[in-house]
């Protein structure tokens, strides 16, 4: 079932993130996703996140769907034309992808391959609406297609942004309704009293708002990304715990846990949980959560 | 204008350290406006030149010319009855003009003195910025006049994307992000409804990506 239909039969959505290997062996990717499989709605493969190379998210979809774990294909502005971005679109179909995700992508220079050139023949909303035309069963060149895709689809949003940016990110957000966008999922929340403030811009019976759940590894990565990352903020006492805690990685667990709860509490459609690098912890999360 | 900026002189040096007899060829236009190529920048090329020649105890023949453009047959023309007292040529116009001296005189090795940047501004001296990629379709009746393809690092038509900051791009904090442009002036002629609505999807056959490009205008044609 397409997450469209999950969302609007009100479940609580849990997606888990899962980066495709540096390289061919998708061993443990295989692995760790069976360990959550029937417990997460669909696992979200990231194409090439930060711009560092990795294997694709369609190689990584494909990986999944075989093993009876519905995925999430991202579609990414950055690497390729609306040529190869349309093909792998209907390929993702034909594979059994049914929920799709597009993204702008992390621009080169801050990848490991900076030398390389970027493509943006599409911006995002153009991208979203690309999807759209396909399931309406045309490419852009109007030429009709021989079976008609049908997904889900995503993007991201924002909830980081203040003041002008945020009036900025509900302009993008109309246009992305506009363009048949089921839901958005945004950058990773840690401090829900703030996040609040952004719910409360979102039309959310129109769209379907995903916050991502990141699990820390410790309190210097906590740091790191409150000083470092645009729009993200952790409160101390967040950090605080983590450097008291006598079990550190059950402490990131029981944060991730705790936040999972709160955003279940306020209503919303679902979370995104991001393990960077510990897919395996995954099932922790969800216990601690009791999920 | 066409801006380019100066070649570091060792890149000169290996271009021209086989030669004995060079010319030196600047451009009067956008090259002298940009001052890389222009008749002061030749001259301070040439002493440079003269003076490694001299340290390595080498007799160098360095002329230098400037012409009024390297981009049309006209100016180059002038340098037909002397071009061939030299066994190569240094040209410090934009890459335009120095493939067209090379295509002109066929015999003639010619290396660039400068290397060319892109289509902009004078933002003050010694400031130079990008505003125009000669996309072929001018789409800044919609932006504001702002140029969202030369001045976005994503190319981006319906708006910023997440990563703009304080009116800064995510590239780099010393770009300005184009989108802010484009918003503040669109709010400035009161016409944010246009930015509100959607770009259709760029044809960029027009661009450089539909190969090399040409204008031809038979109208004007003799
Ligand atoms: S040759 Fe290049 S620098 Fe000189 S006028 Fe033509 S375009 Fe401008
Ligand atoms: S839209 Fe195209 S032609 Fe117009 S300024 Fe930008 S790059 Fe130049």
């Amino acid at each position: 079932m397409p997450l469209k239909e999950k969302i609007a039969a009100g479940k609580f959505i849990i997606l888990g993130e899962f980066e495709p290997p540096k390289g061919a062996d998708f061993d443990s990717f295989i692995t760790d996703a069976n360990l959550v499989k029937g417990r997460v709605e669909a696992l979200v493969v990231p194409e090439m996140a930060n711009a560092v190379l990795k294997a694709s998210s369609l190689g990584g979809c494909a990986c999944l769907e075989r093993e009876g774990i519905p995925s999430v294909f991202q579609v990414c502005c950055r690497d390729r034309n609306r040529l190869a971005l349309q093909a792998d679109i209907l390929s993702a179909a034909a594979l059994g992808v049914q929920n799709i995700m597009a993204v702008n992508g992390v621009e080169t220079r801050f990848g490991d391959h900076p030398q390389t050139r970027t493509v943006n023949d599409l911006d995002l909303i153009e991208l979203i609406e690309t999807v759209q035309t396909l399931s309406q069963g045309k490419d852009l060149a109007g030429v009709e297609l021989k079976g008609t895709p049908g997904f889900s689809v995503g993007s991201t949003i924002d909830a980081g942004a203040a003041g002008n940016l945020l009036d900025i990110e509900m302009e993008r957000l109309e246009k992305m309704l506009e363009n048949g966008v089921d839901y958005v999922i945004t950058n990773p929340v840690f401090d829900l009293r703030r996040f609040e403030q952004f719910v409360k811009r979102v039309d959310t019976s129109k769209i379907a708002v995903l916050p991502t759940v990141l699990l820390l590894k410790s309190a210097g990565m906590a740091r790191y990304i409150d000083r470092n990352m645009r729009g993200i903020t952790i409160p101390p006492d967040t950090i605080r715990r983590i450097q008291k805690a006598p079990d550190k990685v059950q402490e990131c667990i029981r944060i991730a846990a705790e936040t999972i709860k709160q955003v279940k509490k306020m209503g919303l459609a679902g979370v995104l949980i991001s393990t960077v690098g510990w897919e395996s912890k995954l099932p922790s999360v969800l216990n601690e959560a009791q999920l | 204008m066409i801006v380019a900026k100066r070649k570091p002189i060792e890149e000169i040096i290996e271009e021209v350290q086989a030669y004995d007899k060079i010319l030196l060829v600047g451009c009067n236009e956008c090259v002298t406006v940009c001052e890389a190529g222009g008749k002061k920048e030749v001259a301070v090329l040439a002493s440079a030149l003269r003076m490694h020649f001299m340290n390595q105890g080498k007799e160098v023949k360095i002329d230098e010319i400037t012409l009024e453009r390297q981009c049309d047959h006209e100016y180059l023309e002038e340098l037909r009855n002397q071009i061939d007292q030299y066994d190569v040529v240094v040209s410090l116009a934009c890459g335009v003009g120095v493939q067209f001296m090379a295509e002109k005189y066929m015999n003639m090795p010619v290396m660039p003195g400068v290397d060319t940047c892109f289509m902009g501004v004078t933002e003050e001296r010694g400031v130079w910025s990008e505003r125009c990629q000669g996309c072929g379709t001018c789409m800044l009746a919609k932006t504001g006049g702002i140029c969202p393809v030369s001045r976005c690092a994503k190319r981006l038509f319906n708006g910023p994307c997440g990563g703009s900051t304080n009116g800064h791009c995510e590239i780099d904090k010393n770009v300005i992000c184009a989108w802010q442009l484009i918003i503040d002036r669109m709010k400035n002629l009161d016409k944010l409804e246009d930015y509100e609505a959607l770009v259709p999807i760029k044809d960029w056959s027009t661009e450089r990506a539909g190969g090399p490009r040409k204008v031809v205008r038979e109208d004007v044609m003799q």
